[in-house]
């Protein structure tokens, strides 16, 4: 191997910025949230102006008072004066102006400060992700807790209906755009390096920039919020999106960084994977969880750029009066139909596959076997992400698409619960005649089983271009997704978090708390969602504020549900903050006794993961076959990585 | 740092997430344009009087350029609102001030007024059924409220009136229509939700969007309570 796998590579020797005379402006060189913020306002403040400047009642409607060429530069603008306060361009500036650009060392502890830094240490970019991705989950999630409380009633409102409409349209793009990254983000990064015994990302920056763009992004789609929010819904299809007010804008511009975050990830990701894998790391000895991240990174990469083209158009119409998405200027609503589902579709597997990814990854150390059929639940993984691009037109079956492409949409809709069902049966083999441990982290995994088998069969229902007539646009698809992806995808998280926080934090979660939270969260989450269909198939449309007097009592005890369903939630919180924050109880060393390489390095893990690149062995499954063979030699000898891979160590 | 300094700070930084949600919700998301409540009098206890205005320019909020409507409340004031409430079972005399401009219907059929006493209305003193919008300054606003089968145009002004109001509320010494009409508000107490449908967001594509969609502006309830 020819890459340069050394602990400075890429991250430079420490700094000293003072013997260049940069001292006042050290805070900007190192930079931080803080000066990030700073950046950002002036940013938007210029940004503002300029638009004002050079495109004064330039509007979507001639003699419009808005000028929205002011506002998509004062919100892109404002999100470089954030990466400029963040420090995120002195490497590229340096670069540019001859000198040698040269960062803050990586400390063998990290502070709670450097959390809050452009970090390219991926350790620190996980916990950001961690942190991050949870602050907006909540947000989110509270948002949802404000669409239950208005349809407690169909005659008494909470919220006006245009604030209802707001609300939602917040709750679906929050948590459809930034829970893409729930798992590749804190997972992804913080483990895969780890996992493929590599001593750092392919592309640090890259990395970090990530994860910079989600913050941005999360601020300015909450914006939206006061300045009249987006009536169009997470699905931002036109004309609503052309008549939108300017929050309609924030809804672009944070979906399109958002887009950006998941671009740059993936292709740091994707790299990582494939270049930077450790001696003896092949193919087939790659952990599942690395499978799923490199197949969810291609799939991002051939779906969110055109996502991104999408956003692009939408900025047009709306900034400078092209007319490519509104039928009544000489466009086609199509288009963006066509664009936003090329990717909507394929994200609802981005959103699955890390979920099945990781369940996979967890169920043997539990259930003590290894993985039943490994390479089928590759070949699941990688059937889905293929297929996932012939399916996106069933979006459209009843937007008055040509008939004759229902059929094609249905039978490629359909076959994907082939896949689907290797990755279910291959977790179930793996699961059966295990000696189970009923871990909390095992009780979430199991869980994930219950309720993906009910959004599992439900979508291959909706599928059917019939059943779709039907029940198109009403809360049964809403529940359907909903057991799909946070009966899944959510489910899977709260496992993972429970059981790598000894590993990334060195500290157990309280185990009676989490499996009380478990309990209120399984229980309050079936009990919120199961009803729904019935809601849905008796009629009760989504995104309306007022609905049948009949379905009161079902919507009702929905409501209810939603409520303890958000208190177990928020126990779960409570235990991982408290935990954390508070009590400290010292996990000791790989407390589940996996074989994994990730948990082969202790606590805390080593500044640079490994101190000699490991060789891999064989792969980090097999439990309960009597084979105590370690999973990587961590301190090869001599040149016994070249003896391994049969080339250059 | 000692463990109670950081159970300190876990508390202190729930304390103003909390605080943070709170604002959320009540500084903004219940932020709410005031019910105006109109009741009968003592010696005519089935009837009720409303006076609206409607207007270009509401003035004063959030979007001072939008089109928008007031009420007059019980103590003569005008208050920016959409959301009237009135008793069951009562005919409610509407007087509307019409400020604003006009233009053509998308839609003749929106020029029917429909669900009010007699299908009619009375245009400053003369009964009228329907107003053609192809005539003179047109259509400026419709008072729609589909469950009440209720729907009203309001007849707009010529914008180079020498009085013509800028900002609400306006007087009754700027230019203005005067349309009366009396509507039966049934027998079932319910938040009944109207809508102007003549697509006056501008600014907005087609006139839609903005004012179009916001409560407070163009649209809003009559909340029928028992």
């Amino acid at each position: 191997m020819a890459i340069d796998m050394t602990p400075a590579a890429g991250v430079g020797s420490p700094t000293d910025l003072e013997a260049r005379g940069l001292k006042a402006a050290k805070p900007w060189f190192t930079g931080n949230m803080l000066t990030a913020f700073i950046g950002g306002a002036i940013g938007y403040a210029f940004g503002h102006w300029l638009g004002n400047a050079i495109a004064s009642n330039y509007s979507v409607v001639a003699d419009g008072a808005g000028n929205e060429v002011a506002i998509y530069l004062s919100l892109i603008i404002g999100c470089l004066g954030w990466f400029v306060g963040l420090g995120a361009l002195n490497y590229p500036i340096q670069k540019l102006l001859g000198l040698e650009p040269i960062d803050p060392p990586k400390s063998e502890k990290r502070s709670f400060w450097e959390h809050f830094t452009y970090s390219t240490d991926h350790k620190v970019v996980g916990v950001q992700y961690l942190f991050g991705m949870l602050l907006y989950f909540l947000v989110a999630g509270l948002l949802a807790l404000g669409i239950r409380t208005e349809l407690l009633s169909p005659v008494n409102h909470i919220w006006a209906p245009d604030t209802y409409i707001e609300i939602v349209g917040e709750h679906g793009t929050m948590m459809m755009m930034m829970m893409t990254s729930v798992i590749m983000g804190p997972f992804g990064n913080y483990l895969i390096p780890l996992m493929i015994g590599s001593k750092k990302m392919a592309f640090p920056r890259l990395e970090a920039t990530s994860f910079w763009f989600t913050v941005p992004s999360f601020f300015i789609l909450l914006s939206a919020l006061w300045q009249g929010g987006f009536q169009s819904g997470w699905t931002g299809y036109a004309p609503l999106s052309i008549q939108g007010g300017p929050g309609q804008s924030d809804y672009d511009v944070a979906f399109a960084l958002m887009a950006l975050s998941m671009v740059a990830a993936s292709i740091n990701m994707t790299a990582t994977i494939i270049n930077y894998r450790a001696p003896g790391m092949r193919w087939s000895r790659m952990p599942i969880l690395a499978w799923g991240m490199i197949t969810v990174a291609f799939t991002m990469l051939l779906s969110v750029p055109v996502l991104f083209d999408g956003l692009y158009v939408m900025s047009l119409d709306r900034g400078v009066r092209t007319a490519m998405l509104y039928a009544g200027h000489g466009g086609s609503s199509f288009l963006w139909e066509n664009l936003f589902w090329f990717f909507g579709h394929p994200e609802v597997y981005l959103l699955a596959l890390p979920g099945f990814a990781l369940t996979v990854e967890l169920l043997p150390v539990f259930a003590r076997k290894p993985i039943f059929a490994l390479k089928t639940s590759t070949a699941g993984l990688i059937g889905v992400a293929v297929l996932s691009f012939f399916v996106w037109q069933h979006h459209l079956f009843m937007s008055g698409m040509n008939p004759d492409m229902r059929p094609l949409f249905m039978l490629t809709t359909e076959l994907i619960s082939i896949p689907t069902g290797f990755l279910y049966l291959v977790a179930m083999g793996t699961v059966w005649r295990g000696k189970i441990r009923f871990e909390v982290p095992m009780l979430f995994l199991l869980a994930v089983f219950w309720n993906f088998l009910w959004g599992g069969v439900t979508g291959v229902y909706n599928s059917d271009v019939p059943v779709d007539a039907l029940v198109h646009g009403s809360f049964f698809v809403m529940a359907h997704f909903h057991f799909t992806i946070m009966g899944q995808l959510i489910f899977a998280v709260f496992a993972g978090v429970y059981y790598y926080v000894p590993l990334i934090f060195g500290i157990r979660l309280n185990d009676k708390l989490g499996k009380i939270s478990f309990w209120i969260i399984f229980v309050a989450f079936n009990s919120t969602f199961l009803p729904l269909f019935m809601i849905g198939l008796l009629g009760q449309p989504r995104r309306v504020f007022e609905y049948a007097l009949r379905l009161q009592h079902l919507n009702q005890w929905v409501s209810v549900s939603s409520y303890v369903l958000g208190f177990g939630i928020l126990l779960y919180v409570i235990n991982l903050i408290w935990s954390l924050a508070v009590t400290r109880t010292p996990a000791g060393p790989n407390p589940w006794e996996s074989r994994g390489l990730e948990w082969q390095v202790g606590y805390p893990v080593p500044r640079d993961n490994f101190e000699k690149v490991p060789v891999v062995l064989r792969d980090p499954y097999g439990y309960g076959t009597g084979d105590d063979t370690p999973v990587a030699d961590l301190n090869p000898v001599g040149d016994m990585a070249a003896v391994v891979t049969g080339g250059d160590a | 740092m000692n463990k109670g300094a950081r159970i300190s700070i876990v508390l202190v930084s729930a304390a103003v997430a909390v605080g943070l949600i709170l604002f959320g919700i009540f500084g903004y998301l219940r932020t709410y344009p005031p019910t105006v409540v109109f009741t009968p009098s003592p010696t005519q206890p089935h009837t009720v009087d409303v006076t609206l205005q409607v207007e270009g320019a509401v003035g004063t909020g959030p979007h001072p350029n939008w089109v928008g409507w007031y009420a007059k409340d019980a103590q003569g004031k005008w208050v920016r609102t959409t959301l009237y409430q009135v008793p069951e079972k009562t005919y409610v005399h509407v007087t509307v001030y019409e400020y604003d401009s006009g233009g053509p219907l998308r839609n003749p059929y929106w020029g029917k007024i429909t669900g009010t006493v007699g299908n009619d209305a009375v245009l400053n003193g003369k009964k009228v059924s329907v107003l053609d919008a192809a005539e003179g300054n047109g259509i400026g606003h419709t008072m729609v409220a589909p469950a009440l089968n209720l729907s009203v145009p309001m007849w707009g002004l010529s914008g180079t009136e020498k009085t013509f109001c800028q900002s609400g509320p306006c007087t009754l010494a700027n230019a203005h229509n005067t349309e009366t009409f009396t509507f039966y508000t049934g027998n079932h107490p319910h938040n009944y939700r109207w809508q102007c449908f003549i697509p006056c967001g501008a600014g907005f594509l087609n006139g839609n969007g903005g004012p179009m969609a916001e409560t407070g502006y163009m649209a809003g309830f009559w909340k029928v309570v028992a």
